[in-house]
């Protein structure tokens, strides 16, 4: 028995070691109890202040941003600012467990799909103090762009670039056919003529992109002046089926006749951004993107290409299948240890001219008046169109729609993927017995969510 | 007086002795804490929390779950469909990938099984993708060669979507499976040198073939060896997981959906940790009862030379 408890002691003892070897990660803890105290002063008092941001995107992001990052801490030599970055998927998994573990950064970059939930845990701040004091300077950004951060009346978002979807076609393909560009207000029957005749005059294919994705399904809704989701988010938010089986009707029609990709081509590039994109290679004249992408995939095309942006089609009758995104949000979260100075960053990263001469709208159009006025002569032509692009819908897009529900992610990672559009266009299922499938299927995902 | 003095001594050598070794214990356990803490707090503690955690709602960001009792569980065989065709796609791939890489596995040992020269290179050469065929590089690497542009279409001069097709993706990760034989392989190739040489000369003088040598000999003397690869193998094969997160994703209609992947998937992406907890119980028994089958049927085949006896 003795023996056994000498174990345990030495057992505890050597637990006890490894913690306290532990403990200096823990110690900086300590430290915004007395920088609360005197908020200002701190600056002062020598001890570097610690900001951890953490942000998802591309290698391109990624040097953009640490460059950034680098400006600010030259200009503020007391914060030393500790970054973690990575891809969208890895972006989640590593903030839902730092925040299970209390461990979240100072600074998050947010998703409009994610906010909702994200809020409605308490992970997020409300940024309105910071507002008020002056901290955060939204002098130069117009209300309808910070829209999209608002949640009941607070500001849990930065906005750090707007976005729209846009069809993207190839202005020297569309020459060769012959052929107009579209109207902005075109319709899905004047959608499915215009790529039926590129695909029969050219001979490759007429549109590139995945008409079955998710966020056409949405826009579809939204045109129609409703919401796929319903308000506390317990079911689908349309009774109408009908447009949706139009839809998906003429979706499988232009597959059929080949001037789509096949449905076994289209799963096999899933997961690839746009610089793969069949229209990068010549091998279809037209596609669409989120508006931000548009520099990538011209990049990615190559010299003496050119492309014309035309809003998003819309199903008859409709008002515009288009709204403002905010392509991201910086979030300060419940947890963070520097709220004041991560908001000092926020607001550099918003309204400093020379910050943004060197993130160049990656994330978008930026939404400081100032900014966009001061990049103008120096943006390439893809840049120059996606502003152009920005502006020119502005005043005619429908009102943003609510952020997603929390029983999003769920419903289209194992509802409308794999039970209801993969089947579909494998031809395992009709249209109408997919809609079904979805109404049923998604209502019970989302009911079981919102119950929880 | 003198024997109880000595009587009295005595145990103080035992009690001497007895504390030297419990020091030695001490010490032993002392140098072995490092594993013991790691083993504690990295495996067997997150082994009993997603046990708990099974008949939970869990779902990492919603503090208020609770107590679910085997809903998890019922959920799994009544309500989700994806479920069962991942155990669909684990078995269908288990089955068919198992017995092909064995088959080719012990089709090569026996080529390598010889004494000409530069054998041992060849070896090391047929095994090394098997070192290397878990990896990210090389998944990435096949999808590649499976895509719209790859290698194979290139080579077979057609236009197939070899990953989007719901019936050709899985064989593409069956014949990465197969092509990473090299550890059953060596297995085989110690096994074969086992066997002695007089029982193929014996054999030969009776006017046996080769073919006849290798049904009546080899086979027969080799079957503790394909028992253990065959164990191996089936454990491994239920919990494979990179090749389809990374080549297909799960997709077409959840074709290759295996079992760890779409556990990561409502782990990870889904965030239902409770769900998945279940899930990996699940598994586990599936893996036990399976290697239980295994180990049952072995007294129908696999022949020890001792039991002649």
């Amino acid at each position: 028995m003795r023996s056994r408890l000498s174990v345990l002691v030495m057992l505890l003892m050597v637990v006890a070691l490894v913690m306290s070897a532990c403990a200096p990660a823990a110690a900086p803890g300590a430290a915004p109890a007395a920088e609360g105290d005197s908020a200002a002063p701190a600056a002062d008092s020598g001890q570097k202040i610690e900001l951890r941001i953490a942000w998802w995107g591309s290698q391109n992001r990624h040097d953009r941003t640490i460059a950034v990052i680098e400006q600010f801490e030259q200009l503020h030599p007391n914060i030393d600012v500790v970054y973690e970055f990575s891809g969208w998927d890895d972006h989640w998994t590593k903030m839902t467990t730092q925040a299970a573990g209390g461990n979240l950064p100072d600074i998050m970059q947010q998703d409009y799909a994610r906010l909702e939930e994200w809020v409605s845990r308490g992970l997020l701040l409300p940024l309105d103090e910071y507002v008020a004091d002056g901290t955060l300077n939204f002098a130069n950004v117009s209300d309808t762009a910070l829209a999209g951060g608002r949640l009941d009346g607070k500001l849990y978002g930065v906005n750090l670039g707007t976005n729209s979807m846009t069809v993207v076609i190839d202005a020297d393909k569309l020459a060769e056919a012959g052929m107009e560009a579209p109207k902005p207000d075109w319709t899905f029957a004047e959608f499915e003529q215009f790529v039926t005749a590129l695909h029969d005059k050219l001979g490759i294919y007429g549109f590139a992109g995945t008409l079955e994705n998710e966020q056409l399904w949405k826009n579809i809704y939204l045109s129609l002046g409703e919401w796929v989701y319903n308000e506390d988010g317990s079911a689908l938010g349309y009774e109408d089926d009908q447009p949706l089986i139009d839809y998906l009707s003429m979706v499988k029609r232009l597959q059929d006749a080949g001037v789509t990709p096949s449905a076994e081509e289209r799963i096999a590039m899933r997961g690839k951004g746009v610089e793969d994109d069949k229209i990068v290679t010549g091998a279809a004249a037209a596609t669409y993107v989120w508006s931000n992408q548009i520099v990538a995939l011209a990049n990615a095309a190559g010299e003496g290409r050119n492309f014309i942006l035309v809003p998003m089609p819309r199903p008859a009758g409709g008002a515009s299948a288009n709204y403002l995104k905010p392509s991201m949000f910086f979030s300060i979260t419940s947890q963070a240890r520097q709220p004041k100075e991560a908001a000092m960053f926020i607001d550099f990263f918003t309204n400093n001219v020379e910050a943004n001469t060197v993130l160049m709208a990656e994330r978008g159009v930026p939404v400081s008046s100032e900014v966009r006025t001061a990049l103008e002569p120096m943006l390439n032509t893809p840049q120059k169109q996606m502003f152009d692009y920005i502006a020119s819908i502005e005043s005619s897009v429908s009102p943003i729609p609510r952020p997603d529900v929390a029983g999003h992610a769920n419903v289209i990672n194992n509802v409308y993927w794999p039970l209801v559009m993969d089947p579909l266009f494998l031809g395992q299922q009709s249209v109408e017995d997919a809609v079904k499938v979805l109404r049923e299927q998604a209502n019970a995902v989302l009911s079981e969510t919102a119950s929880q | 007086m003198r024997e109880a003095i000595s009587a009295r001594t005595q145990p103080q050598a035992v009690r001497k002795r007895k504390r030297s070794l419990r020091h030695d214990n001490l010490m032993g356990y002392l140098f072995i804490s490092p594993w013991l803490i790691a083993f504690f707090a990295f495996t067997l503690l997150p082994i009993a929390a997603s046990f708990l955690l099974a008949f939970t709602n869990y779902d990492v960001l919603n503090p208020n779950w609770k107590w679910v009792g085997l809903a998890n569980f019922e959920r799994m065989f009544m309500q989700d469909p994806r479920y069962l065709k991942s155990l669909q796609a684990t078995f269908f791939y288990a089955f068919i990938a198992i017995p092909l890489r064995l088959v080719f596995a012990l089709a090569v040992a026996m080529l390598l099984n010889t004494n000409r020269r530069g054998v041992s290179g060849y070896r090391a050469a047929y095994y090394a993708p098997s070192i290397v065929g878990g990896s990210v590089a090389v998944a990435v690497m096949w999808r590649q060669i499976f895509g719209a542009d790859g290698l194979v279409n290139a080579v077979l001069g057609t236009d197939i979507a070899w990953l989007g097709n719901p019936n050709t993706a899985i064989w593409t990760l069956i014949i990465l499976a197969v092509w990473q034989f090299g550890s059953p392989m060596l297995i085989f190739l110690a096994g074969l040198k086992q066997i002695p040489r007089e029982f193929y000369e014996a054999a030969a003088i009776d006017g046996a073939n080769s073919w006849q040598q290798f049904w009546r000999i080899t086979l027969p003397l080799l079957t503790p060896i394909i028992f253990f690869n065959l164990v191996m193998q089936l454990i491994s094969g239920f919990m494979v997981f990179t090749q389809a997160f990374i080549i297909t994703g799960g997709a077409p209609l959840d074709t290759t959906l295996f079992y760890a992947l779409y556990l990561y998937q409502r782990a990870f992406v889904s965030l239902q940790m409770g769900y998945a907890s279940a899930m990996a119980w699940v598994l586990l028994a599936l893996i036990a009862i399976m290697t239980a089958l295994v180990f049952r049927s072995s007294s129908y085949w696999v022949f020890y030379g001792s039991q002649e006896d």
